[in-house]
């Protein structure tokens, strides 16, 4: 017996599962039935119906925001849900709480490492299950089972050193370990290689296919559609918080998922204005700083320069170096032609320069603050008269920006907060459109957006270009980068490694520069 | 396609409840004012109320400044520090001869010079606010005894030590200078952009500063406001009894938060108002009032005000969640 299925049989004594639970391979372990998650008015998953049988990779593919974390949530009962019924190998169970799903033998593999960095490996995998002897922990006998639980999976990863000093991609293999070692049946994995190597991705599908084998159901969740068809059994398609189908892995094809996940032409979605090309608004000479070096590169008047690379690759690091955000130190910043420096944001912003930044809880707004706050924020000097604001005109600017962004609120005193991605999104657009910009620096603009949203999204870019801006757009999404950059930049490492014309490479080209292999 | 306008006249979450609670904070003031009056005849005096309004005056401006620097997310534990350090400040320079009005100007520069030097501590050296002004509160009660060998210094400006004890139109001297400090803050704060910057800052820093808001020099504002304001009552208090004493004013830190917290600021930041804490230091101010009438024992005022704390502010977020 290897020393993997010793560990988690030391778990299957403790769990005591009885007779019942037992599923036989290929019947359902796990069944939803008309399974709802409702946040106030907004429903992240309407009533979805979906079983999961015992001992299968059953793949979930969709857009971002089409409801597949509140899914896992769901299911590792971190959230509760709305509505609807959960079976449980054929009995109604309530998953309230992380522990009723962890006891149940449910647990998760997130793509952020959820762990902790100062402690060792071996101690991560053992948390909160510590093997003891007279009250003491046996750090020692941790260690070796640890060990030898990693050689087992053939990880090549030292159960002694901290965890901290390991990659990203490391750690999330140690997350699978610390999950396959603790019994269980049922396995979600989010997005597991978005950090990983080739060569980790490699270690980490040997692993979930031995999982499979010995009757564990995983569930893998990812945008990748070859990982989906090298891997799965069975795939769902969830789109806008619905369950669209799901198909047996044999019987479908890239195509049809694809028509599913979005359900209209990627023509319609990326619509692209044909704007006359004018001057060069920016141009970057050499321009290094933290986590960027030696980026060259223009955007002109009317045009769109898209920033293709994997998160960590710079791209945002240099948007926050351009911007103002960052020290920059190297290189020169050319606006109109003409030789700037830019220390601060204030200089950005009165050059011209916008920033819709990456994250929108973290960077982009002031989530308990009213929408009609943020979006004058950056213009609030304009809005005053000496000491006081002008309450008309800050009033008459924020509904002018509810309305033409058709963002959805009652009124502008509603809190940032309460309103979904998509109109979280258009109040940082609108505060921008406030302020007027003549470069729009757009990073990762439609994570955590529906569809619908993003084609509006889209056709404001065109806007904005008509009216003679440029935009930098950021992205790790390829095909969002790919039809509406009019020049492509692939960013690896910090640094500029390719550029492409609009649709002049392919695909697979872009990819492989961006991973570098 | 296009927005419904007439949804406009919706229930406006943010103002609505700010107003909500603060008819609330009104009526429990009302109420314990109607209760003190009915269960104590020494309650509804001229004496008494106008007694009521100076104890509550110098609360309400350090709950004030207070507030300022508890929307950018910090606190300033030194208000009750600066306040005693002052009054030893005003009471030496006039001691030493220093004409009134130049001591009253130095003495408010000192407290504009101890919240730069917060703000300096918490900008450029990335010290936590708690620590810095912990720091300061230690140390200037150490400098103020330094200064005065341990003892106190007796004012002997007539002028000065008369203005606390009169009054204007019938309300003490000590309850106008609330009002001559919550128009200017009612203003700064509700109707002024700096006023919506320290919102900003306290509900998210890095989006404030990359929508071009100074960050730095808000917080700066923040902290130089709060303990200018404490120095002002640092004037007050040295005027109202007559003496410099570092020691004085020990804890009105903590009245000053508790006031601000019943008046509705959120300890997280981002939420507050003037009339809240106003409202919160006369409630207080009524509590002891109330408990001296009534011969209880001042132990228990504490122990109320306690009580209060945890009441109101815990309604206040069950409100907050309601309205989710």
């Amino acid at each position: 017996m290897s020393s993997l299925e010793e560990l988690s049989h030391r778990h299957e004594d403790e769990a005591k599962l009885t007779e019942s639970e037992a599923v036989p391979r290929g019947a359902p372990i796990l069944e939803l039935r008309g399974l709802q998650k409702k946040y106030g008015l907004v429903e992240a998953l309407k009533p979805a119906t979906i079983t999961f049988l015992a001992g299968e990779i059953h793949a979930i593919v969709g857009e971002n925001g089409a409801g597949k974390s509140t899914l896992i949530k769901l299911l590792t009962g971190v959230i509760r849900r709305t509505a609807g019924e959960v079976l449980w190998c054929g009995k109604p169970v309530q998953l309230a709480t992380p522990n009723e799903a962890i006891s149940r033998g449910i647990n998760a593999v997130h793509q952020e490492v959820v762990l902790c960095p100062h402690l060792s490996v071996a101690a991560n995998m053992f948390l909160g299950d510590e093997m003891n002897r007279y009250g003491l922990m046996r750090k020692g006998a941790m260690e070796r089972a640890a060990q030898a639980v990693l050689d087992d999976l053939g990880f090549q990863l030292p159960a002694a050193a901290l965890l901290g000093s390991l990659t990203i991609g490391q750690q999330q293999l140690v997350a699978t370990a610390r999950a396959a070692m603790r019994g269980i049946r049922f396995l979600i994995f989010d997005e597991p290689t978005a950090y990983l190597t080739r060569q980790e991705s490699a270690q980490l599908f040997r692993l979930i296919r031995r999982l499979r084998d010995q009757g564990v159901t995983i569930v893998y969740i990812s945008h990748r559609m070859e990982e989906v068809f090298e891997l799965a059994d069975r795939v769902s398609v969830l789109r806008d918080g619905t369950h669209v189908g799901t198909r047996l892995i044999s019987e479908t094809n890239e195509n049809e998922l694809i028509a599913l996940m979005i359900n209209r032409s990627i023509e319609q979605i990326y619509h692209k204005e044909k704007v006359p090309v004018g001057k060069v608004i920016v141009e970057t000479r050499g321009l290094s700083g933290p986590g960027f070096s030696d980026v060259s590169l223009s955007v002109r008047a009317g045009e769109i320069v898209g920033l293709y690379g994997l998160i960590g690759a710079g791209r945002s690091e240099f948007a926050l170096g351009l911007y103002g955000r960052q020290p920059v130190s190297a290189g020169e910043i050319f606006w109109d032609g003409a030789k700037v420096e830019i220390r601060n944001e204030r200089q950005a912003m009165e050059l011209g320069i916008a920033l819709a930044p990456e994250s929108r809880r973290d960077q982009g707004l002031c989530l308990n603050l009213p929408i009609g706050l943020n979006i004058n924020l950056p213009i609030f000097r304009r809005l005053s008269s000496g000491l006081t604001i002008r309450r008309g005109d800050e009033a008459a600017n924020a509904d002018r920006q509810i309305r033409d962004l058709r963002i959805k609120t009652p009124s502008r005193r509603v809190l940032a907060s309460a309103m979904s991605g998509g109109n979280q999104q258009k109040i940082v657009i609108g505060k921008w459109l406030s302020h007027g910009a003549r470069l729009f620096i757009f990073d990762e603009p439609t994570v955590g957006v529906d569809v619908g949203t993003k084609a509006e999204i889209y056709r404001l870019f065109g806007e904005l270009l008509k009216q003679g801006a440029g935009i930098i757009l950021i992205s790790s999404y390829l095909p969002e980068v790919y039809e509406l950059a009019d020049r492509l930049h692939v960013f690896r490492g910090g640094r500029l490694v390719a550029s492409h014309d609009h649709r002049a490479a392919t695909h697979e080209d872009v990819l492989t520069q961006a991973i570098g292999i | 396609m296009s927005v419904d306008t007439t949804t406009e006249s919706a229930p406006a979450p943010k103002k609505g409840t700010n107003i909500l609670l603060g008819l609330t904070l009104l009526g429990l003031l009302l109420f314990l004012w109607l209760l003190l009056g009915l269960s104590t005849n020494a309650f509804w005096t001229p004496n008494n109320i106008s007694n009521l309004l100076r104890q509550g005056a110098m609360t309400a401006i350090l709950a004030v400044g207070q507030t300022f620097v508890i929307i950018t997310a910090g606190i300033d534990l030194s208000v009750g520090a600066i306040v005693g350090f002052t009054s030893v400040i005003v009471a030496w320079l006039l001691q030493a001869g220093v004409p009134l009005w130049l001591s009253i100007i130095l003495t408010l520069l000192i407290g504009v010079a101890i919240g730069a030097f917060h703000g300096f501590g918490i900008v450029r050296m990335g010290l936590p606010p708690f620590i810095i002004t912990l720091a300061t509160l230690t140390s200037l009660r150490g400098i103020g005894l330094l200064i005065t060998n341990g003892s106190t210094i007796s004012i002997s400006h007539e002028g000065f030590t008369n203005f606390s004890r009169a009054d204007f139109l019938g309300v003490p001297s000590l309850f106008w200078m609330v009002i001559l400090v919550a128009i200017p803050a009612f203003v700064f704060l509700h109707l002024s952009r700096w006023g919506r910057y320290l919102f900003a800052v306290g509900s998210n820093k890095e989006a404030a500063r990359l929508s071009g808001v100074n960050v730095d020099r808000t917080i700066y504002l923040a902290y130089i406001l709060s303990a200018t304001c404490a120095a002002f009552v640092g004037l007050l208090l040295a005027s109202r009894i007559g003496i410099g004493n570092a020691t004085q004013a020990e804890g009105w830190e903590l009245q000053a938060i508790a006031s601000s917290v019943i008046g509705g600021t959120s300890l997280f930041g981002a939420v507050g108002s003037v009339h809240g804490p106003l409202l919160g230091a006369f409630i207080l101010a009524t509590i002891n009032n109330g408990a001296n009438l009534l011969n209880l024992n001042s132990f228990w005022q504490r122990i109320i005000t306690g009580l209060l704390i945890i009441v109101i502010v815990y309604f206040d977020q069950l409100r907050r969640r309601g309205s989710r």
